[in-house]
């Protein structure tokens, strides 16, 4: 399998007699990976074949697109977020009650009765943060680099609707802890969706199932978050990898298409890396941090001012103009405008790049809409106060 | 006597009539499963508190207070003209307004602001707190119907 080594060539991972070498020729080993650690060319294209994780990837990739400032691996880091998500969320289930009358307590125990109890709900609730921000990071990269362009307009949607999932499952992961925090922002956000032209009440009834947040909404939200959501978020995310590759793999300008690497080593050892970036800032943002929990849940007291979870504060402040205006109007649009992006936006060139001339309009549009959410999503979590009104933070 | 149609003929009318026939039950039966879905998921029984209830004897609210019913969400007024009930419920995304004797009512979360008569005075609120019918029961308890809002006029008289 290995090319034979030169007597001078250093001694490298996967040689003849290194400790990697050796492990290779073990039957066991063999068995699983069939393919030796891959040195030659050929060898290379063929690990990434015969392993079912590594065959997501292409046999080769565009140097283009594994330059760190390319991509800056938000898809990537979206994904790990999930699989963390995924695994730490499953960690908690083992103890989490879904009911109005245990769930707050069952919160208690994770926190103080639980070996690294406390650890794991921080590090769901930062990578949830986080998720937030990097898939809409991603979704920036995306347009600036103007990746959405034919033939990747299918993907973008799939994208846009990835974005819609996230939020979904932090909305509904949020009511879980039943703490004032949760009930409030539940409240706020299920009477938003109760303004929807016709649909709006029953949809708030379908949600909560019935007129209050009680034992049924709770269950609702539960399975939404722990199976409906995460089973359809795991689909799409399959289909939209599944694109990348049938579009013909990440963007890149016309005259670096045809410039490919190797994805062992240079993609592979990239996403490890990258890996080990996402688990240390999470690990250290769960040590360092803990997760909010407030006082259970009461329905008669509201406290003073209710805010939603950040990444629904934008809409929150536009709601404080009107509810129809901020909770039905701004949203919808936003969301179509996004959808209808790729199939309005024909104009072939700019793609590849970061904030191609040929495209000022559309970044600039671009631009100031994104800019314009993270305005509002900031003035309404430090610049508003009791009643909703305006304070200073510092 | 029609002459029986050639055997081609037959054959392709006998696919057409599976392919129709076979189409029509997949979709009969995805459009029926999916629509037993999607009404099992609209609960026809409720395990909520009742939407009318007591909220007390007419004794138990001094004249001329505002009482706030915290339990049921709803002020209780008890005024020289009778008793009427105002949700404390905001009309704009559901929060707990809080009332200030005098002025009126404040919402915490987008800072509505109500008159003491539950029109709107400022902020986002599109629509006036609810006024809840009220009623008398035979054992003498003060009843409120929130399935039921009633006008400005409303007075329950004891």
């Amino acid at each position: 399998m290995s090319a034979p080594r030169h007597p001078e060539e250093p001694r490298r991972p996967g040689d003849e007699g290194s400790a990697i070498g050796r492990l290779w020729k073990n039957r066991v080993v063999r068995s699983i990976f069939r393919v030796g650690w891959p040195r030659t060319r050929q060898a290379r294209l063929r690990a990434m074949l015969s392993s079912l994780v590594l065959h997501v990837h292409p046999t080769r990739v565009r140097a283009h697109v594994l330059r760190p400032g390319y991509t800056l691996g938000l898809g990537l880091v979206s994904f790990y977020l999930f699989l963390i998500l995924t695994v730490t969320g499953l960690a908690l289930m083992l103890y989490y009650v879904p009911h109005p009358a245990a769930a707050y307590r069952s919160m208690k125990d994770i926190e103080y009765a639980v070996t690294f109890g406390m650890f794991l709900r921080n590090a769901h609730r930062w990578a949830a943060h986080a998720m937030v921000a990097v898939v809409f990071l991603h979704m920036c990269r995306v347009f600036f680099t103007g990746s959405y362009k034919s033939p990747r307009e299918l993907n973008w949607v799939v994208g846009v609707l990835l974005l819609l999932l996230t939020l979904a499952l932090s909305f509904t992961g949020y009511l879980l802890p039943w703490d004032q925090l949760a009930f409030w922002a539940i409240t706020v956000g299920t009477a938003i969706a109760a303004y929807f032209p016709v649909l709006g009440p029953q949809v708030r009834y379908l949600l909560l199932g019935g007129h209050e947040i009680g034992q049924a909404a709770l269950l609702r939200f539960y399975v939404l978050h722990c199976l409906i959501l995460p089973l359809v978020m795991a689909f799409l995310v399959a289909l939209h990898f599944w694109r990348v590759r049938k579009d013909g793999g990440l963007s890149a300008p016309a005259d670096r298409l045809h410039r490919r690497v190797p994805a062992w080593p240079h993609l592979v050892f990239r996403e490890l890396l990258v890996l080990v970036l996402v688990l240390v800032v999470i690990h250290a943002a769960a040590l360092l941090f803990d997760a909010p929990l407030e006082e259970i849940a009461d329905a008669t007291r509201t406290p003073n001012p209710a805010k939603a979870p950040w990444y629904f504060l934008g809409l929150q402040e536009l709601v404080h103009y009107g509810a129809i205006f901020g909770g039905v109007v701004v949203p919808t649009a936003l969301v179509l405008a996004l959808l209808v992006l790729p199939y309005l936006d024909t104009h072939p060139r700019g793609v590849g790049v970061w904030f191609a001339p040929e495209r000022r309009v559309a970044n600039g549009v671009f631009a100031v809409v994104a800019l314009a959410v993270v305005a509002v999503t900031i003035v309404g979590t430090f610049f508003r106060g009791p009643n909703w009104a305006w304070v200073w933070p510092w | 006597m029609t002459p029986p149609a050639p055997p081609a003929a037959r054959d392709a009318s006998r696919r057409r009539f599976v392919a129709v026939a076979g189409g029509a039950g997949l979709v009969t039966g995805a459009l029926g499963l999916l629509g037993a879905l999607a009404r099992s998921v609209l609960p026809d029984v409720l395990y909520e508190p009742p939407r009318r209830f007591p909220v007390g004897r007419p004794a138990d609210f001094p004249p001329a207070s505002v009482t706030l019913v915290s339990e049921r969400r709803l002020f209780v007024f008890n005024t020289p003209d009778g008793f009427y009930a105002i949700s404390a419920v905001c009309s704009h995304l559901g929060c707990n307004v809080n009332h200030e004797p005098g002025k009126g009512f404040a919402c915490p979360c987008h800072g509505s602001t109500f008159e003491e008569d539950g029109r709107v005075r400022t902020g986002p609120a599109a629509w006036p707190l609810p006024r809840f019918s009220m009623s008398l029961s035979r054992r003498g308890e003060l009843i409120v119907d929130t399935r039921r809002t009633v006008g400005p006029d409303f007075r329950l008289k004891v």
